[in-house]
């Protein structure tokens, strides 16, 4: 059921650049037609093909909980919580579970691509100011697409709130 | 190497913590009754001889030294028979008993925590020896001189032997005798000392040499290179200690020695008088009825009891592996499901997939098996921390003089292992709250206020839908609300104008860091620093605390602590595509109504009659707003449901079934969206996986019907 990481190192990248780089391993996926990353130090596992029990009284992103080995998790629709509509479930849907401090929780992405290295000292901030919830960062991959970075804080309530 | 000494050390740890909790409960038993069975002197004495032995296995020479003199002590008093001691002499030894097992428990902590042993354990000792000496003296009045004697004189008589000359130096003593042990015996100083023991117990008198050997483990090698001495007043007591001798293990010989004529040549190599060659081998054959039986009860008593069914029966498992052994097992059944019900299946002919049908439910039985096990591992009964408050109740009642009874109910709740052991802080200091503020300080205050003498204090646990209930309630003083706002007032804790406090947030108030009523700091309470840590523990585990007290009735703390696992019987529920479990416990029947049968009130909400009564209608699905699957009440199915003195009924789709299930709290991602309020405070994993939301009656209660 659980999904291994497909990781592709991006060996040349840390040998030619200098000590002042931040090289992080970061999972890229899709969501919401954007394209965005996220350290793997948070990533704890890809799950597919999960039943979601959905809970009353919730704001309407979070789509409910999880089973995962016995433990109970809660899964977030990050599309909706980027004001979008829900996500449809495609047999390339997926849930990352994402480990934040003490919370372990689930979010629904479209599709998940690939572990790639990224010099996060190369992120830029967003220009529209204070406009963004979930992401805090955008830079251009190799293969010249855009990616914004998903702020995995700011999926914990306490912060939402 | 190192690992097995590891293993050897959590073996160790293990079972000499079992020991004493068991002899901890054996002796609030025996207190209880003021008295100690023959039994439990047996089995005190057979707990002291396993520690004495493993403790020094394991190089903890203290605490095996304190295990042995205790050893010696029940030795002595099964020996003479309980019977034998005065009252007062029963409640000293209790006191004694308990002050041991806390210095063996602090031993065991210490060891546990990689600290070193204390090695002065002499004071220790002597009190104990002191009590051995009490009541062997107390049967026979001449052996308290002689003792007497002997601890004046001991000192000197002492380093003089070790010094001057190998004989000590005792003018009194007519015939000295000379005793070596067989070679490696090991602890040879309390070898000694328990032949020292033995030929005491045939009232014989003497004195013996070195005088401290029961405390010193020094005196060892002097007593492996030059033996030791029994000094004899008269030639016929040493010919009574002969007897005894000859009767004792491992002495390899030992020989009598007019003391007269020893002092004449100052050579201590004098010929003795009489020389007496105990060889070990052929006279234990003469001889064998006695010492084997001696041997019998002293060492193989313990073995045989160790391996009692009883003790048999249980063993400890790491929490982890039970932990992963939960999480594989859930791993199965989802598997065996996803197998079951896999649409390749479909291809197959019909006979084939009859015959696969019947292996699949015999597999899901097993599983399911497998599962309710696996589930139940992890309870445990909460009868062990409540077995603590007993002795905690115990050493304060008689630290502050107040007699109080304890009243436990429901010990044998089961919850979750890490609920255990995170009750333990907060309930001790509760308990000892109550008993230091909460009862009366006299008994003839009590029977001033129109009270029974002797306090009570009643420690329950209970079960209600997803919480373990733990309340402590005292008959004592209970709360004043004016003199809790007076004291915070005084320490300037006060948040809002002091009117606006109702009584429950003035109690409320003794949880607030830094507040204390008692003017008195104790050693059990009163630097205010109790019940906010208590509240701080509870809250860290989900868990609730709340007060209530009528002055001069007394007080009750309630703990409400959600539990990670209960398992609990429900009943399945459908509204629309969610399933809720709601708790057996509440339900007091199902039905189904006609329209007709509905009454409205002027707002419109719904109520029905059930046995002269009217009870409030909730439907789930508007009051959680899912969709469900019927709107009118004739098509659904109505839960007339209960908790305490509230009641309604529930709307629901269909019922599913009964089921047993884990309860399992939310994760604590959900705490700010107050679900508990909503009466969710939980969810279930089914046996296939899903996960349903257990619904707590009380907070629907007090939502849709108070509310609204």
């Amino acid at each position: 059921m659980a999904e291994e990481l497909n990781i592709q190192s991006d060996a040349e990248t840390i040998d030619d650049k200098e000590d002042s780089l931040n090289i992080e391993r970061c999972l890229t996926f899709e969501s919401g037609g954007l394209l965005m990353y996220m350290s793997t130090k948070y990533v704890n596992e890809i799950i597919n093909e999960q039943i979601i029990t959905a809970l009353p009284m919730v704001p309407p992103h979070i789509k409910g909980i999880i089973n995962l080995r016995g433990s109970i998790l809660p899964v977030l629709d990050i599309c909706m919580l980027m004001g979008k509509e829900s996500a449809e479930y495609t047999n390339k849907t997926c849930i990352i579970v994402l480990n934040i401090g003490s919370d372990s929780v689930g979010i629904i992405v479209d599709k998940v691509r690939q572990v790639i290295d990224i010099d996060l000292s190369v992120a830029q901030s967003i220009p529209l100011r204070n406009q963004q919830k979930l992401t805090n960062g955008m830079l251009t991959l190799d293969t010249n697409e855009v990616a914004m970075s998903l702020d995995v804080n700011s999926l914990i309530p306490t912060q939402m709130m | 190497m190192d690992n097995g000494m590891e293993g050897m050390l959590d073996t160790y740890l293990l079972e000499t913590e079992g020991l004493l909790d068991r002899l901890d409960e054996m002796l609030i038993a025996d207190e209880k009754v003021g008295d100690f069975s023959t039994d439990d002197v047996n089995e005190i004495f057979r707990i002291m001889h396993t520690i004495k032995g493993s403790s020094a296995m394991m190089e903890f020479n203290s605490l095996s030294v304190i295990a042995h003199h205790i050893e010696d002590l029940f030795f002595y008093i099964r020996d003479k028979g309980i019977d034998t001691l005065s009252t007062e002499q029963k409640k000293e030894l209790f006191n004694l008993m308990f002050r041991s097992e806390d210095y063996l428990r602090s031993g065991v902590d210490k060891v546990k925590n990689g600290e070193p042993l204390e090695e002065n354990h002499d004071e220790f000792n002597a009190s104990i020896n002191d009590f051995l000496k009490k009541i062997s003296n107390s049967g026979d009045d001449s052996l308290e001189e002689t003792s007497e004697g002997a601890d004046g004189q001991s000192p000197v008589a002492a380093a003089d032997s070790l010094t001057i000359t190998n004989l000590p130096d005792d003018p009194k003593a007519e015939v000295f005798c000379h005793v070596y042990l067989e070679e490696g015996v090991g602890m040879e100083n309390l070898r000694a000392f328990m032949i020292v023991n033995a030929v005491r117990e045939s009232e014989i008198e003497f004195r013996y040499y070195p005088s401290d050997m029961d405390s010193n483990p020094s005196t060892a090698q002097a007593i492996i290179d030059e033996g030791f001495y029994f000094a004899f007043d008269s030639s016929e007591a040493a010919n009574k200690a002969e007897l005894v001798l000859r009767e004792q293990p491992h002495i390899l010989s030992y020989e009598f020695i007019n003391a007269s004529k020893a002092k004449e040549t100052p050579m201590p190599e004098q010929q003795p008088e009489e020389i007496v060659e105990k060889q070990p081998a052929p006279q234990a054959a003469q001889k064998q009825e006695a010492p084997a039986q001696k041997q019998a009860e002293n060492k193989s008593q313990p073995q045989q009891k160790q391996s009692a069914p009883v003790k048999q029966s249980l063993i400890s498992v790491n929490l982890q592996k039970l932990d992963s052994l939960n999480d594989l097992v859930g791993e199965i059944v989802i598997t065996e499901s996803m197998v079951t019900s896999s649409p390749v299946l479909k291809l197959l002919p019909q006979e084939s997939m009859d015959t696969f049908m019947k292996s699949a439910r015999q597999l899901r039985k097993l599983t399911d098996d497998l599962q309710d096990i696996s589930m139940s591992l992890r309870m445990v009964s909460i009868s062990g921390v409540f077995q603590k408050m007993n002795r905690i109740v115990r050493d304060m009642k008689q630290k502050l003089n107040k007699d109080v009874k304890l009243t436990i109910i429901g010990e044998d709740t089961e919850v979750d292992k890490t609920i255990v052991d995170s009750l333990q802080d907060p309930l001790m200091h509760i308990v000892r709250n109550s008993m230091d503020h909460g009862i009366e300080e006299t008994s003839e205050e009590r029977i001033a206020a129109g009270k029974n003498p002797q306090g009570e204090l009643i420690l329950s646990a209970s079960h209600n839908s997803s919480e373990v209930i733990i309340s402590v309630t005292d008959d004592g003083y209970g709360m004043d609300p004016e003199k809790l706002l007076d004291k915070a007032e005084e320490k300037g804790i006060l948040t809002k104008p002091r009117h606006e406090y109702s009584k429950k947030e003035a109690l409320g108030l003794i949880m607030l860091p830094g507040f204390s009523t008692n003017q008195q700091v104790t050693e059990y309470s009163g630097r205010g620093v109790g019940m906010d840590v208590v509240k701080k523990n509870l809250e860290s585990v989900g868990g609730t605390i709340s007060i209530t007290s009528e002055l001069g009735e007394g007080s009750t703390f309630t703990m409400k602590i959600p539990l990670t696992m209960a398992i609990m019987d429900g009943m399945k529920v459908m509204v629309g595509d969610t399933i809720f479990t709601i708790p057996i416990a509440n339900i007091r029947s199902s039905f189904k109504i006609d329209n007709a049968e509905v009454i409205l009130d002027e707002n419109g909400n719904e109520m029905v009659e059930r046995l002269d009564t009217f009870y409030p209608i909730v439907r789930l699905k508007d009051f959680y707003h899912i969709n469900g699957l019927y709107d009118d009440l004739k098509d659904g199915v109505l839960i007339w449901v209960e908790a305490g003195d509230r009641s309604c009924c529930l709307f629901v789709d269909d019922l599913i079934g009964e089921q047993q299930v884990v309860v399992k709290p939310l994760p604590q991602y959900f705490n700010p969206y107050n679900l508990k309020d909503y009466g969710i405070n939980g969810c279930s994993i089914l046996g296939d996986g899903n996960i349903c939301i257990i619904i707590d009656v009380l907070g629907i209660y007090n939502q849709a019907v108070e509310n609204t």
